[in-house]
C-alpha cells in the first residue's frame, strides 16, 4: 500500500478557510430539530406572567459570550413580545458590553421600533465589582449596593426598580455569562430563584451537573445549537443559524480528516512492516 | 521593618479574615442581626474594594513597558504603541461614556474582534491537532476519538434532519457519561475548596497573604 | 458592497492581522496583539473611573459615611501589592477580601457543589430500576461513574493490602470515565469554536465586503 504523505497544518487550515466561505457565499440553510430542553426553555419563559421581572447578569468575557449572546438576542425579543421586563446586572467587567451588545441587536428598543421603553421595560445597572460579596449582598437590597443606573440616573427615578428592591421580585434569572456556578449557588441554591444558563458549548459539559441537582429549578441550551434553535422557536435567523451552517461542513471536515490521520497511520505501519519484513 | 510590628500584621489580617468569614458564615447558618449587620457591611466594603482592583492592570503594564521602552529592549516598538493606546482609549472612553454608541462601537470592533479571531484560531488547531492525535493506536486513544467523533456527528444536521435521534443521542450522552465525569471532580473541588477555607482560616495557607510568610 | 463604516474597516483589517498567525509569526500580528491588550487594560481603566465616580462620589457630599472613606482608603492600600517592596500594605484589605470570600464559597460549595451532588448520586440510584430502559441506563451509567471518578481522584495514594486489587480497578475504571468525559466535551466544543470563525468570518465577507 503506497505510503501516504503527512498534510502540512497549513493545507489543512487552507481547506477549512474554503469550508467556511461556502456558507457565506451559498447559504446552506441546514435544517436542524429542536432539542426538549430548548423548547422547555422556551416555554417557561413564554408562559410567564406579564410584567414579571427577568434578570440577565453574571460574569464573564464578552467574546465568549458571544455563543450564548445568540440564544440571548432571541429570548429579548421573546421577552418584549410577551411585555416582560428586564434588568441587566453585570457582575464582570466586560457583561455591561455584552448586555448591551444583546439589547442593541434584538431591537426591542422604542429607538429601534420595538416596544420597549428605558426605565419602565427595561434597566441596566452598572458594572457591581466585588464578585460574590456583590452578587449576595444585591439579592438582599439591591438599592444598598447601586444606587444609579449605567447612565448615572438614579434608581428611584426609573418606574422599573421600585418594583424590584431585592431576590423576591426577581421571576427568573437568565445567565448568557460563563459565572453561571455563582448564580446557580447564590440565587437559585440559597435562595430558590429559578436560573436559566444559555450555555457555550464547553460549560453546557461542565454545568450539567447542576441541571441535575435542581431539576425543577436550572436550565441550560447547548452552545450555538441551542441558540440556533431558540432563534428557531422565536422566529428570525441569526448568528445561530450561521453557526449551525458552517457546522454542517466543518464537522464533516472533522471526520474526514481524523479518517484520514488513522489510514495514513495504517499505511505507514504496513509499510514499516513490510520493509521490516524484507530485510529479513 | 521591627519583628514587633510585623507581629502586628500579621494577627491583624488572620482577625479581619477571621471576622470575615465568620460574619459570612453565621449570618447564613443563624438567624443573628448583629452578624447580618457585619456581613452586610463587609460585602459592601468588598464592593468598594474590588473597584481597585481594576487598576492593577495598567499599573503593572505600565511599569513593565515603560522600563522595555526606555532600555529598548526587543519589540519595544509595539509597547510603545499600547503606552500611547491607553490614555487615548482612556480619554476617550471618560468623555463618551462607557454605556454610549461611540464606546460600544469602538470596544467591539477592536478588542471583542480580535478576542473572537483568536479565539476562533483555536478550531484551525484543532482540526489540524485532531489529525495529527487521534491516530488509533490502543484502547484509550480509541475510546477518546469515538467519544469525540459520537458527538461532533450527532449534532451536525446532515445526521440530525435524517435521523431525529441523533439530538437525543448527543444529550443523552452529554447528560449521563459526561456529566457524571465532571461530577466526580465537582465533588472533589469542593471537598478541596471547603480544606482550603478551613487551612486559611487556621493559618496554614502560608501563600494567601504575604503578610503570613516570616520574613 | 464595501461597507464605508470606518469602524467595520477597522474591525476587518484588526481581523485579518489576527489570522495572519496561522501564516506565521509577524508584525501585523503582534499590532493586533497589542492593540488587544491595550484596550482591554484600558476598558479595565475607563471601568475603575466610572465605578469609583459612581460609589466613592458622595464622598463629595453630606452623605459622605465614615465607612466610605474607610473602604477608600482600604481599596487605595490594595494597589500596593504591585511592588513587591510594600505589598504588606495590600494584605490589609486584601485579608478582608479572602476572608469574605472564603466564606461565602465555603458555604456555597458545600450546600451545592458537596450536598447537592452527593444527595442527587443517592437520589439517581434508588432511581436505577424505575422508568424507561434508557432513563435506567443513564441513571446507572451516573452513579457508577461518579463513584469510579471520585475513587480516581480521591484515592490518588497508593493502597496496599486486600483492597488494593479491588481500588486499582476502580481506579482504572475510573481512568476512563474521565477519557470519556474529556473525549465528549471535546466533541462538543467543536461547534463553540467554529461558530467564533463564523462571525469572524460574517464579519469580513458579509458585513464590510458586502458579499
Amino acid at each position: 500500500m503506497a505510503k501516504i504523505p503527512e498534510l502540512k497544518s497549513h493545507h489543512i487550515w487552507a481547506f477549512c478557510l474554503i469550508l467556511y466561505l461556502i456558507p457565506v457565499v451559498v447559504p446552506v440553510g441546514s435544517p436542524f430539530q429542536i432539542s426538549e430542553i430548548t423548547l422547555k426553555i422556551y416555554n417557561i419563559i413564554e408562559n410567564l406572567p406579564e410584567g414579571s421581572i427577568i434578570v440577565m447578569g453574571g460574569s464573564g468575557v464578552f467574546a465568549f459570550d458571544y455563543e450564548p449572546g445568540a440564544a440571548m438576542i432571541a429570548s429579548i425579543k421573546q421577552m418584549a413580545k410577551n411585555k416582560l421586563r428586564l434588568v441587566g446586572i453585570p457582575l464582570g467587567m466586560e457583561s455591561l458590553q455584552l448586555h448591551k451588545y444583546v439589547v442593541d441587536t434584538a431591537k426591542v428598543m422604542q429607538a429601534d421600533g420595538g416596544p420597549w421603553k428605558y426605565g419602565v421595560d427595561y434597566v441596566q445597572l452598572p458594572f457591581i465589582p466585588g464578585g460574590d460579596a456583590a452578587l449576595v449582598r444585591l439579592l438582599t437590597s439591591v438599592q444598598s449596593v447601586v444606587t444609579v443606573d449605567a447612565n448615572g440616573t438614579p434608581l428611584e427615578n426609573l418606574p422599573l426598580m421600585k418594583d424590584f428592591r431585592s431576590y423576591k421580585d426577581i421571576t427568573l434569572w437568565i445567565c448568557p455569562h460563563w459565572g453561571y456556578p455563582s448564580i446557580v449557588r447564590y440565587v437559585t441554591g440559597e435562595r430558590g430563584v429559578p436560573s436559566v444558563m444559555f450555555a457555550h458549548a464547553y460549560s453546557y459539559t461542565v454545568y450539567a451537573p447542576y441541571m441535575m441537582i435542581y431539576p425543577d429549578k436550572v436550565w441550560m441550551t447547548n452552545g450555538f445549537l441551542g441558540g440556533a434553535q431558540y432563534e428557531k422557536l422565536v422566529g428570525f435567523k441569526g448568528l445561530g443559524h450561521a453557526a449551525v451552517d458552517s457546522y454542517t461542513l466543518i464537522s464533516v471536515a472533522y471526520v474526514f480528516f481524523v479518517v484520514l490521520g488513522n489510514i495514513t497511520l495504517l499505511t505507514r505501519v504496513k509499510k514499516e512492516e513490510e520493509e521490516a519484513e524484507a530485510k529479513k | 521593618m521591627s519583628s514587633s510590628i510585623i507581629y502586628v500584621r500579621t494577627y491583624l489580617t488572620r482577625i479581619l479574615l477571621i471576622i470575615g468569614c465568620i460574619a459570612t458564615l453565621t449570618s447564613w447558618y443563624f438567624v443573628s442581626p448583629h452578624a447580618d449587620i457585619v456581613a452586610n457591611e463587609l460585602y459592601n466594603w468588598n464592593v468598594n474594594i474590588g473597584t481597585f482592583s481594576l487598576f492593577v492592570g495598567v499599573v503593572t503594564l505600565f511599569s513593565r513597558y515603560l522600563k522595555d521602552i526606555s532600555s529598548r529592549k526587543e519589540q519595544w516598538e509595539y509597547k510603545f504603541l499600547g503606552v500611547v493606546l491607553i490614555p487615548i482609549w482612556v480619554i476617550m472612553g471618560q468623555t463618551a461614556g462607557v454605556f454610549s454608541d461611540l464606546y460600544q462601537k469602538a470596544y467591539f470592533n477592536t478588542k471583542i474582534t480580535l478576542h473572537v479571531a483568536i479565539l476562533g484560531q483555536l478550531m484551525f488547531f484543532m482540526i489540524s491537532g485532531a489529525y495529527r492525535t487521534y491516530r488509533i493506536r490502543n484502547f484509550r486513544t480509541l475510546l477518546f476519538a469515538s467519544c469525540t467523533l459520537i458527538i461532533v456527528v450527532c449534532n451536525a444536521s446532515w445526521l440530525m434532519t435524517p435521523f431525529p435521534i441523533a439530538d437525543k443521542i448527543s444529550y443523552w450522552l452529554l447528560n449521563n457519561p459526561s456529566m457524571a465525569g465532571y461530577r466526580a471532580m465537582m465533588i472533589t473541588g469542593a471537598i478541596g475548596a471547603v480544606v482550603m477555607g478551613i487551612r486559611i482560616l487556621l493559618g496554614l495557607e502560608r501563600g494567601a497573604l504575604r503578610a503570613t510568610e516570616a520574613r | 458592497m464595501i461597507s464605508t463604516d470606518p469602524w467595520v474597516w477597522l474591525s476587518a483589517l484588526l481581523t485579518i492581522c489576527s489570522y495572519t498567525l496561522l501564516y506565521g509569526d509577524n508584525p501585523l500580528f503582534r499590532i493586533a496583539e497589542q492593540v488587544f491588550v491595550s484596550v482591554a487594560v484600558a476598558h479595565s481603566v475607563v471601568m475603575g473611573i466610572t465605578t469609583v465616580n459612581t460609589r466613592f462620589g458622595p464622598l463629595l457630599t453630606p452623605a459622605a459615611t465614615p465607612q466610605l472613606f474607610i473602604t477608600l482608603i482600604l481599596g487605595l492600600m490594595s494597589l500596593f501589592v504591585v511592588w513587591r517592596k510594600y505589598a504588606w500594605i495590600a494584605s490589609i484589605p486584601i485579608s478582608i477580601m479572602i476572608g469574605v470570600g472564603t466564606g461565602l464559597s465555603m458555604r456555597a460549595m458545600m450546600r451545592t457543589d458537596l450536598v447537592g451532588n452527593l444527595s442527587t448520586v443517592i437520589m439517581e440510584t434508588s432511581r436505577i430500576f424505575v422508568g424507561s430502559p434508557t432513563d435506567q441506563l443513564g441513571y446507572f451509567i451516573r452513579v457508577t461513574f461518579t463513584l469510579a471518578g471520585l475513587v480516581y481522584l480521591l484515592f490518588t495514594v497508593f493502597i496496599r493490602g486486600p483492597v488494593s486489587k479491588p481500588v486499582g480497578y476502580i481506579r482504572t475504571f475510573g481512568k476512563y470515565v474521565f477519557l470519556t468525559y474529556l473525549g465528549l466535551q471535546v466533541g462538543n466544543d467543536i461547534i463553540m469554536f467554529q461558530g467564533l470563525v463564523t462571525s469572524a468570518v460574517v464579519r469580513l465577507f458579509t458585513t464590510w465586503l458586502g458579499i
